[in-house]
């Protein structure tokens, strides 16, 4: 528990300590926003819960990529794999939550005739999920660009593909758009459990991605037996 | 006056060389003596600090190598690597001891640092195999630090992998680092120099005391003081009855290590 | 060859650095600064040839002297033995050379 927690206090002040990023990522959210507030205040709401999760999954990528060259020494220091993954995910979700709050309040004073609390689901959903969906690209993908490029697909895939279709349903966000419809459009019970449904199967799958991605990573080689020490 | 400034120079620079606090007494005293007696300029009666401390080096001999060697701490067994059709390694072979140093050795490309990322298991072999008894402590050539850290963090997050309590690791973090020659201050890693760079990365290599250190050319930037520094670190490791591995190109230091592994074409490849 | 001097003078009598330094240059070897003559001196302290101890100097800090050691006056015996052999040798040849 110490080292998972060590882990998360160490990400977070790394992550704290790049002032840019942090404002991009609390600005680029407040753009889906305001970009289409103008015309329709549902699909303002539906774009800023998607920039959130998008942004998120993004530094969750740069957070595992950064991680990845001191990761194997983290090892044979005497951490376990899911002490490694499972403090980063701690400290990405505590950033997640801050992030969103202000988003949140933003909804909650700025838009009428919604249901907050399904708003509130989306989001935390989105906190839960965007993590995992970085870390899973970081740990299975080689580099940063490629895991960006397909941050970029998935995103605009998400945008794009009609919700009700089924191939969205593959989409691991595919949740925020269906509680959005229940949030904004006052839809029936129907999409909140479809909504959840989606997020907490998509959020088992990655993390088991995770896991597996970074289990293999660091896998103790097989020539290697090590004898009275850390196992 | 400027007497002492060069006396405390000699000081130093003996320990550097590894001459105990007693002997290096004298030797300054002796110095002092000469000075006063002859009211000669130091520079000219006995050279620079680092080579008068160099020459008395010299004359004390060689550290005594241990004789008392302890049980097996790494051994690796005819260890085989190929990228794509060229063969790195083939069928390289180490035994060493608690107590002992092994330097590796062989040209640029011959497989040293591959090798050691085999003995620590950070990369995987095509054949033989790998017993390491005990903890061990591994230093990259580069890399193996995070940039947004500041030094005491990076020390709280190894020592915690190793079970110390914060404040422990701290401490004795700051103490390998002043071994030396650096005071941590609160600078984050990415504004370090190169050679402090590698000296954060080989404190943290020795983190917790682990029984086995392997250490790929670490000095990479390091000034002189700080190489001698380096390798009086090395000695006093060994003299704790760890088993240090050192990759390195440079063999002015060979003499002074008990196990030689050359990896350069034509060699063995064999050393127990 | 310094060290074998350094021995004959203290066969003579113990002695410490300086001192050792300033019989040398009398004795015609010129000037033998401390930077080469203490590492001689540690070197024949460790081989076992001289032996060493602290005196108070006049009013001044403790002076290490040196004296030398039965295995020391063997050498400086030996070694003077085998000098005089040589020299006489060398001495016959470049008289014979004149006296042509």
């Amino acid at each position: 528990m110490n080292r998972t927690m060590t882990i998360a206090e160490m990400t977070l002040r790394e992550t704290v300590r790049r002032r840019g990023v942090l404002v991009l990522l609390l600005v680029l959210p407040l753009a889906f926003y305001l970009g289409r507030r103008g015309d329709h205040l549902g699909q303002s709401i539906r774009f800023v819960c998607l920039g959130l999760a998008w942004v998120l999954s993004a530094a969750a990528l740069f957070v595992g990529s950064a991680a990845r060259s001191l990761e194997p020494r983290l090892r044979l220091s005497g951490y376990a794999t899911h002490q490694l993954f499972l403090g980063r995910l701690l400290a990405l979700w505590t950033l997640g939550l801050a992030l969103s709050t202000p988003y949140f309040l933003l909804i909650r004073f700025d838009q009428h005739d919604v249901r907050y609390g399904a708003i509130a689901v989306i989001m935390l959903l989105g906190v839960l999920v965007a993590p995992l969906l970085g870390l899973a690209l970081s740990a299975l993908l080689p580099r940063d660009l490629e895991g960006m490029l397909v941050l970029m697909t998935v995103v605009g895939l998400q945008m794009i593909l009609d919700p009700a279709g089924n191939a969205a349903r593959l989409l691991p966000f595919w949740f925020s758009r269906e509680i959005g419809t229940y949030a904004i459009d006052h839809t029936s019970v129907g999409y909140l459990d479809r909504g959840l449904l989606h997020g907490a199967v998509t959020a088992g799958l990655l993390l088991v991605l995770v896991a597996v991605g970074f289990g293999v990573r660091l896998r103790r080689r097989p020539h290697v037996k090590i004898v009275g020490g850390l196992s | 006056m400027r007497h002492e400034i060069w006396l405390a120079a000699l000081t130093d620079e003996l320990r550097r060389h590894g001459i105990g606090p007693d002997l290096a007494a004298h030797v300054v005293a002796e110095a002092a003596g000469h000075l006063r007696d002859s009211g000669e300029a130091p520079l000219r009666a006995f050279g620079p600090p680092s080579a008068y401390a160099a020459a008395v080096a010299d004359s004390v001999g060689p550290l005594a190598v241990s004789s008392a060697v302890g049980p097996v701490r790494l051994r690796a067994v005819d260890i085989r690597k190929r990228y794509g059709r060229r063969t790195v390694l083939s069928g390289v072979s180490l035994t060493l001891h608690a107590g002992q140093v092994a330097a590796v050795v062989g040209a640029n490309g011959s497989g040293k640092s591959t090798f050691l990322r085999i003995c620590a298991g950070l990369a995987g072999a095509d054949g033989g195999h790998v017993e390491l008894h005990g903890t061990v402590g591994y230093c990259p050539q580069a890399g193996g630090t995070a940039d947004f850290l500041l030094a005491d963090e990076h020390f709280a997050l190894i020592g915690a992998g190793r079970g110390l309590p914060r404040a422990a690791a701290q401490r004795e973090g700051a103490g390998r680092a002043a071994a030396l020659d650096w005071v941590p201050g609160d600078a984050q890693a990415r504004h370090l120099s190169g050679g402090t760079r590698q000296k954060l990365n080989l404190v943290l290599a020795g983190l917790g005391d682990p029984d086995v250190l392997l250490l790929d050319e670490p000095y990479q930037g390091f000034d002189r003081g700080t190489y001698l520094d380096f390798w009086h670190e090395v000695w006093r490791w060994r003299d704790a009855g760890r088993a240090v591995v050192v990759v390195t190109h440079l063999l002015n230091q060979l003499d002074r290590v008990d196990v030689v592994l050359d990896l350069s074409a034509g060699s063995t490849g064999v050393a127990a | 060859m310094l060290d074998l001097c350094v021995l004959g003078l203290l066969a003579r009598g113990d002695s410490y650095g300086y001192e050792l330094a300033q019989s040398l240059q009398s004795a015609g070897l010129g000037t033998i600064q401390g930077g080469t003559l203490y590492p001689v001196l540690l070197r024949l302290q460790r081989s076992g040839l001289v032996t060493v101890y602290w005196r108070e100097g006049g009013g001044g800090p403790a002076r290490k002297y040196y004296t030398i050691s039965a295995a020391g006056l063997a050498v400086v015996r030996d070694a003077a033995s085998q000098w005089a052999a040589f020299a006489g040798g060398v001495g016959a040849i470049l008289q014979e050379r004149t006296a042509r």
